[in-house]
Formats: structure tokens, C-alpha cells, sequence
């Protein structure tokens, strides 16, 4: 077998070390054991909105529908129709840093639905011939007379469907806000128009750019033999000499210094908001602690700050639902704070949101809120050990976005010292209300 | 997997998984008395994590999330279940919350709970696709306990009082049959002293059966509900179908999977989404509760296509009713579904609240293993009598869409 430089990694709640493999061609193999007859195979792509422009937004997502369209080996449909006649879950999904393609099934006596997963997985990966009768003709939105219906339609059937979402809306609104130039500014989903036509020539050229060796990584979970699956996973994923492509950086939006609002309407009858920041790049593990254990303070369960205070407490309601969350991006995260409240009483609900963040900011935490948001953190790694598919889903994410399954390690060790301190510095730094965009969606 | 009872006799359905960290367990109470007013249940359920005789409801609250444990309590249309998830070694805790929150509530922030109730409520309904479901399930099971849904509740609720629901909620506590399901990486003798510690004060109560009544659909429905901004129509048609304990109840699961709950490959997703280009979400489903259960078709597509999606979903019904399905897609279907269960059971608590729920319902906390091996011998004829017997008028039928489009 050709070289392959390994390193194995502790991994939290897992019984056995989680083991890393890297190609001369920069494609990673990673092996995690679980005990269970079911397994997780998937490959992570470095591509996802973050490297599309306004002629070419949705079009990573695009191409993943298309990537079970058929190979040179097999049909459409083949793919889905034999993994799931062995019992599986295949998918995939489109964000702003990564597309990742799985396949979850029962993995069959002496690994045969393993082995066949492997086998179609990486065909699909490294074949996809984007059938031009599949993605159906170029069309204009305007022409009601299209016949002939096929893939393009499903996508915009399935922006249609969040254009009906109110939490999408209001969501699409603050993420647009909060960046000024970087590509994380547009929907990953994109707009029906470009969907409508787009050449499949221009999808092509897109795959063979970004789908290389050092754009992807394999992942597979659950109980086999390493080495063998190992030397099965090298054999099919042969990229026959595919040049790598190295992703472009971007210059990092940092909040504008003012607060920024931005109201839209809908048929609805509740008000939504979600007030957004701007946090730090993924591998910033002490910021990104600090953000995380921010939002389980303000909007994580029934003992959080916005629960307890603006619904439990309330003497008037205002509120209906209250909540806060992290995501965590390649170059710099996003704390959301959102709610559903009373139309009527807009101005108060955005005021009372904003005195909860200040609040922590400002005065500060207490030591029991501080251990509690540290345990949960703990028990997410707890939580995300439970399953082969949401291990796939960690190992992936580090890998892709932060670009190294170490800073798993690194993160518990961080977590461990992380005083009150740091936390103070790090809300202090990035939550200011200065910092804020605020989307509020309201009835028509 | 083991089956053991308290020192009052409530039943405790053990599964053991070494080498898991997080411990589930789950606290059922049956329902056997029908709620006279929508919400009656629903208020009860919520009210269990809204303060005991012991702790208010932000001490529970802080103590649960100090310790990281997950502990909520659902209502179901058979039964309220309290669901239970922690790191093994804070079982202790979970237990003497749980129980507390079970057998303790004062039930006292009753007015509190309704407003935040409402408030959610609204919030769920300015969904197009929450609207749709609800309007479907209040015409299905009109006039019925199953048919109280979110708008029915709105509907019922400022009516509802504390000393109903302090009634209702001793009938659970006195009268109601009890199980408790754990999974998780436990020493039995040790598990079963805090169960018996902590649970001790509960009552297994005798009454099994249930008075809530079966069900009838009469006549053919059609809903029409306008939504002028709704970018997708929602369109949701369904029967009414026998339960878990029905002798298809096999045939009627892999029909489902065959017809629309496959993933990509079943016919309806090939057909209306792969050929025609119709939707992004197309699909069957089949829920079941005690006493009946319903089967739908349902597809979230452009309103210009309404006809059409209704045209295809009659194709494909008559389809599955007239022509036997081959030996191949049958064999298919099995694995599939064989191999979904094992998906939808892999996590502690996953597991935990199927056994609960399989004892709850008197099938035997092993039936998971009987039904698989029922799966494995449903025959092609199986498959087709189950949707020609079953899949006939009355139905009924809930479309959302802008007003223009809603003249079909």
C-alpha cells in the first residue's frame, strides 16, 4: 500500500483512540470504532457557499443533489435504491464550509453491506456524470409552460419550502446583515433564478475543482477491522491523479461598531427576532468556549437567563419562545439570540432581549451558571458519542472546518482551565450591543 | 433485557448497554380517561416540571441543568411519559428529580402555564405545514380526543380549571397503570434500589383499559385553508387505519415503507420527485395510537401543481392497490424497514422509550424481536389486501395554498 502517515487521537467517550490517515494526495481516511452492528461511512468536501459568488450561489448544494444522479458504472437512482434495500440512511447535506455525504446501515455478515457501501460511496464521490436528462433543461422562472420537471425543480420546490419558514426568514435577514464582502453573506441554499439555469457544464467545472484529494475527508464509524477496511477505503477511492485545489482565504468580517436592524413582514400572526454576533474562527477554541457557555447561560433549557426572566418571570407576557445558540464556522463564529414574541409588543421584546445580553456582559455571571454551562459542554461530547452517525458528524466537522481532529483534545483541555476571567474578556469582547444585528419579521 | 417490579408492583423493563455514558430512563402513565376539554392532558404534562411539594419550578430547573440531565415530560394521545437522560454517574439525581417531578407537582402555576402554552401555539401555527397537520388531525378524529389539536386546544383552554386538572391528574397518580423502561450502562441491583427508593410512593394503578372510544370517520373531507403569501401548497390526505395490535400491522409498516417512507427510493419520492419534478418533501405516513391510527400521503409542492400532485397520488394508490408488488421491491422493503429500526434505536433513549412504550401498551416489552420476525413473513397478497382493505373512502383531504388556487 502506498505511504500513509497515521496519528491516533484520544477521543472522548469512544473505548479506542480514534485513528487518522493521511494520502500522499492529501486525501484523509478516519477510523472510529463503536460497538454496534450498524455503521456510518461518509466524506466531508472543503466546499459549501463559502466558495460560490452571486452568479454561482446554491450551486454546492445544487451539485450534491446531483451527485445521486448517477456514475459511468451505475444509474440514478442505483445508489439509493441498493443501499437502502441493505437497510440504510443515505444523504447528505450542504453549509457554508462543507457538503458531506452518508450512509448509515446495518453492516451485514462479514461486513458485506460495509464493503458495498464503500464501494458506491466512493464511485459517487469520484464519478458523478450529472446527467443532463436529470437536472432537466435551462428554463426562465417566468415560463409556465416547462414541461419537463426534473432535479432543478426539486431544488426550488425546496427554497419555495423555506421561503414559507418564518424562522428562515428572519434568519437569512440577520446572517445577510451581519457580514459586509464575505462569501458566508449569501443563503447556501441561493435563489430559484440561478438554480432555473445554471449550465450543468458550469457544475461540472465547479465539482472538478473543489472535489480533490485534499478537499476530502473519509470517515468510517463502528465496529470492523481497521486495517482491512483501511486498505479497502485506499483501493476505492482512487482519485487516478486528480490535481488538488487549494481553497482561496477570505478577508474576515469583523462587527460594524453600530447596532444594525432590519425588519421584514409576512402573513403570520407572531413576531420573530434573532439578534446576531460575530464570534471568532473555529479553531479559536477559548473564544468559542466562551461564546458557547454564553449562549447556555442566556437561552439553553428552563434555567436559563431568557427563560427564567422574560417567560417564567414575566408579569405581562411578551414573550412565547426564547432561545440562544453558537455555530461555529471556518472563519468566525455566529451567537444567535431568538425569539417569538407578541406583535403588539415589538419595541418591548427587542429592549428586553438586548437588557439580558447586557446583563451578562456588563455585570457578569454567577459561579453556579459558569459550572453548569462547563458541564453541559462535557456532556455535548457525552451526547455526540451516542450514535455512529453524529460521531461521522463531529470527526467530520473538525476535520473539514478546523482542519485538524487534535483540537478535540485540545478543546477539553482548554475547557478544563477556563476560568471566569476568560469569560468576562470574551463577552466583553464580542457581545457589546454595538456589536448586534437584530432581525425582527412581523405580521403584514 | 429483563423485566423486573417494584415493591408496588409497577413493572421495570431493564436493557443493559455496557459502555454507554449517559443512562435513559422513562416514566410512563397511561391515559385511560378521555380529557373533556382540549389541553386538559397537555396542561398536566407540562405542569410536572413546574414546581413540586418540595422544590419550585426554577429550583427543579436549575438542578436539572446544573447536573446536565435532560428530563421532560410529553403527552401523547394514550399516554404522558417522562423521558430522562443523564451521565451515569448522576443517575441518583435523575431518579429523585424525576420521581419528584412524577408524583409531587402542585400543579399550582396552572394560569402561568396556560399563557405560555397559547404563546407556543400561535408561534407553532404561523408554520403553513403546522397549520395543515393540525387542521388534518381535527377532521380525522373530529369530535374525538384524538382530534384535539393545537387550534382545538386554543379553543378549550381559558375554559380549563385548577381543580380538573388536580382531579385528572389524581385519577393518573391513584388509578393509572404504571411502567418505567431504563437503558444504559447500570448495575441492575443497584438501579432497582433507587427505583425503589425513589419511586416508592407511586401506585400501579389497576385501571388498563381504556374508556377513550374508537374513533369513526363517516364522510369524505376536504379542508381548504388560504394562505395568500404560502410560496408552497401543503397538501395532506389520509384514512383511518387499525392500530399496533391489528394482525397487519406488519403488512401495514412495510406497505408504508414501499409507497412513501423508504428514504429516496420509495415510489412516491421516485415518482413525484425524481420523474416529475414536483416537490422537495413527498411521503407516507402511518401513526399509530390505542385505539385507532391513520396513514397519509403528504407533498409540499408549487400551488400550480396541486391537480397534479393529487392526479399522482391517485396513480400510485391505485397502483399499490391493483398490482401486486414484485418479490424484489418486497424483499427491498424489508431490509429497508429491518434496517431503519435498528437505526431508530440505537441511543439509550431511544431504546428506553420503545420497551416503555411496548409495555405501556400490553404488547410485551420483547415485541420488538416478535414483530421483526412478522416483518420477515409478510407475504406479497399481505401487502395488497392491507391497502385495498384499508385505503378507501372516507378520507380526508387538508389543502393550504393561496386563495386563487384553492378552486380545484
Amino acid at each position: 500500500m502506498e505511504n500513509i502517515v497515521k496519528k491516533e487521537i484520544k477521543y472522548p467517550f469512544l473505548t479506542r483512540p480514534v485513528e487518522v490517515y493521511e494520502r500522499e494526495n492529501g486525501h484523509k481516511i478516519v477510523l472510529a470504532h463503536k460497538d454496534g452492528g450498524l455503521v456510518n461511512v461518509s466524506t466531508w468536501v472543503k466546499t459549501g457557499s463559502i466558495n460560490e459568488d452571486d452568479k454561482i450561489n446554491g450551486i454546492s448544494h445544487f451539485l450534491e443533489h446531483l451527485m445521486f444522479k448517477g456514475t459511468s458504472k451505475h444509474p440514478a437512482g442505483y445508489f439509493d435504491k441498493t443501499l437502502e434495500a441493505k437497510g440504510a440512511i443515505v444523504n447528505a447535506a450542504t453549509w457554508k464550509d462543507y457538503t458531506f455525504y452518508y450512509v448509515t446501515l446495518p453492516k451485514g455478515e462479514n461486513n458485506e453491506n460495509l464493503n458495498l457501501a464503500i464501494e458506491l460511496h466512493a464511485d459517487m464521490m469520484l464519478d458523478p456524470i450529472l446527467p443532463e436528462n436529470e437536472l432537466g433543461p435551462e428554463f426562465d422562472l417566468n415560463d409556465t409552460t416547462v414541461k419537463e420537471k426534473r432535479e432543478r425543480h426539486v431544488v426550488i420546490e425546496e427554497i419555495r419550502m423555506r421561503e414559507d419558514q418564518p424562522w428562515t426568514k428572519v434568519y437569512n435577514a440577520a446572517n445577510n446583515a451581519m457580514y459586509t464582502n464575505h462569501p458566508y453573506k449569501r443563503d447556501v441554499i441561493g435563489h430559484a433564478s440561478t438554480i432555473a439555469s445554471v449550465p450543468r457544464d458550469t457544475i461540472m467545472d465547479y465539482y472538478k475543482k473543489h472535489y480533490t484529494p485534499n478537499n476530502m475527508t473519509t470517515i468510517v464509524v463502528g465496529d470492523f477491522d481497521h486495517n482491512e477496511i483501511l486498505e479497502r477505503v485506499v483501493r476505492e477511492f482512487d482519485f487516478k491523479g486528480r490535481e488538488n485545489f487549494e481553497n482561496p482565504k477570505f478577508e474576515i468580517d469583523r462587527p460594524a461598531g453600530e447596532t444594525k436592524y432590519v425588519e421584514n413582514t409576512a402573513q403570520i400572526n407572531t413576531g420573530f427576532v434573532i439578534i446576531g454576533y460575530l464570534g471568532e474562527v473555529a479553531c479559536a477554541i477559548r473564544e468559542n468556549i466562551g461564546l458557547e457557555m454564553a449562549a447556555i447561560i442566556l437561552g439553553e433549557g428552563q434555567s436559563s437567563r431568557l427563560f427564567k426572566n422574560l417567560i417564567e418571570r414575566a408579569k405581562e407576557p411578551v414573550f412565547n419562545i426564547v432561545s440562544a445558540d453558537f455555530y461555529s464556522f471556518r472563519d468566525g463564529s455566529n451567537l444567535f439570540v431568538q425569539a417569538n414574541f407578541d406583535a403588539a409588543k415589538k419595541n418591548e421584546a427587542i429592549e428586553l432581549l438586548k437588557e439580558e445580553i447586557r446583563k451578562v456582559v456588563e455585570d457578569g455571571i454567577d459561579e453556579k451558571e459558569f459550572e453548569k454551562a462547563k458541564k453541559r459542554l462535557k456532556v455535548n461530547f457525552a451526547q455526540d458519542a451516542e450514535t455512529v452517525s453524529d460521531i461521522g458528524e463531529t470527526i467530520g466537522y473538525y476535520m473539514t472546518v478546523c482542519n485538524n481532529l487534535e483540537l478535540v483534545e485540545e478543546y477539553l483541555e482548554e475547557l478544563e482551565k477556563f476560568s471566569m476571567d476568560d469569560f468576562n474578556d470574551v463577552v466583553k469582547k464580542y457581545l457589546p450591543v454595538k456589536n448586534a444585528v437584530i432581525s425582527v419579521l412581523m405580521p403584514e | 433485557m429483563k423485566k423486573i417490579y417494584l415493591s408496588n408492583n409497577i413493572p421495570v423493563i431493564l436493557k443493559e448497554n455496557k459502555e454507554t455514558p449517559r443512562t435513559a430512563v422513562c416514566f410512563y402513565y397511561k391515559i385511560t380517561k378521555p380529557e373533556e376539554k382540549a389541553g386538559e392532558y397537555s396542561l398536566i404534562s407540562r405542569l410536572l416540571s413546574q414546581g413540586t411539594k418540595t422544590r419550585s419550578a426554577e429550583e427543579l430547573a436549575q438542578e436539572l441543568d446544573e447536573n446536565a440531565i435532560e428530563c421532560f415530560s410529553e403527552m401523547k394521545q394514550d399516554y404522558i411519559r417522562i423521558k430522562a437522560l443523564c451521565l451515569n454517574e448522576d443517575v441518583e439525581k435523575c431518579l429523585d428529580l424525576m420521581a419528584d417531578m412524577a408524583l409531587n407537582s402542585t400543579l399550582e402555576d396552572i394560569e402561568k402555564e396556560k399563557i405560555k402554552l397559547k404563546g407556543e401555539i400561535q408561534a407553532e401555527l404561523d408554520s403553513p405545514r403546522a397549520k395543515a397537520v393540525d387542521a388534518y388531525y381535527r377532521n380525522i378524529y373530529q369530535g374525538h380526543v384524538y382530534g384535539n389539536t393545537f387550534s382545538k386546544i386554543l379553543e378549550d383552554i381559558d375554559s380549563i380549571g385548577f381543580e380538573e386538572i388536580k382531579s385528572l391528574y389524581g385519577c393518573l397518580l391513584d388509578d393509572s397503570a404504571k411502567v418505567i423502561s431504563v437503558a444504559g450502562d447500570f448495575e441492575e441491583e443497584k438501579i432497582t434500589e433507587l427505583l425503589n427508593r425513589y419511586f416508592k410512593e407511586a401506585k400501579n394503578g389497576q385501571e388498563k383499559e381504556s374508556q377513550i372510544t374508537v374513533p369513526v370517520l363517516s364522510e369524505n373531507k376536504f379542508v381548504k385553508l388560504a394562505k395568500d403569501d404560502a410560496s408552497q401548497a401543503q397538501i395532506l390526505m389520509g384514512w383511518h387505519f387499525p392500530p399496533i395490535f391489528s394482525e397487519d400491522y406488519p403488512a401495514i409498516l412495510l406497505l408504508n415503507t414501499i409507497l412513501g417512507a423508504s428514504g429516496l427510493s420509495s415510489r412516491l419520492f421516485v415518482e413525484l420527485r425524481d420523474k416529475k419534478g414536483l416537490a422537495y418533501v413527498v411521503r407516507s405516513g402511518y401513526e399509530t395510537f390505542e385505539k385507532s391510527a391513520n396513514f397519509s400521503v403528504y407533498i409540499a409542492t408549487e400551488p400550480k401543481n396541486i391537480r397534479t400532485s393529487l392526479e399522482m397520488f391517485n396513480v400510485e394508490l391505485e397502483k399499490i392497490k391493483n398490482i401486486p408488488v414484485s418479490e424484489q421491491e418486497l424483499e427491498n422493503a424489508k431490509k429497508n424497514l429491518l434496517g431503519k429500526r435498528e437505526f431508530i434505536l440505537e441511543t439509550n433513549l431511544q431504546q428506553a422509550s420503545q420497551i416503555g412504550f411496548y409495555e405501556d401498551k400490553g404488547l410485551g416489552c420483547d415485541f420488538e424481536e416478535k414483530l421483526v420476525e412478522k416483518i420477515k413473513n409478510v407475504s406479497i397478497k399481505e401487502i395488497q389486501k392491507a391497502a385495498d382493505n384499508y385505503i378507501k373512502d372516507p378520507h380526508v383531504l387538508v389543502v393550504l395554498a393561496p386563495s386563487k388556487y384553492l378552486e380545484i
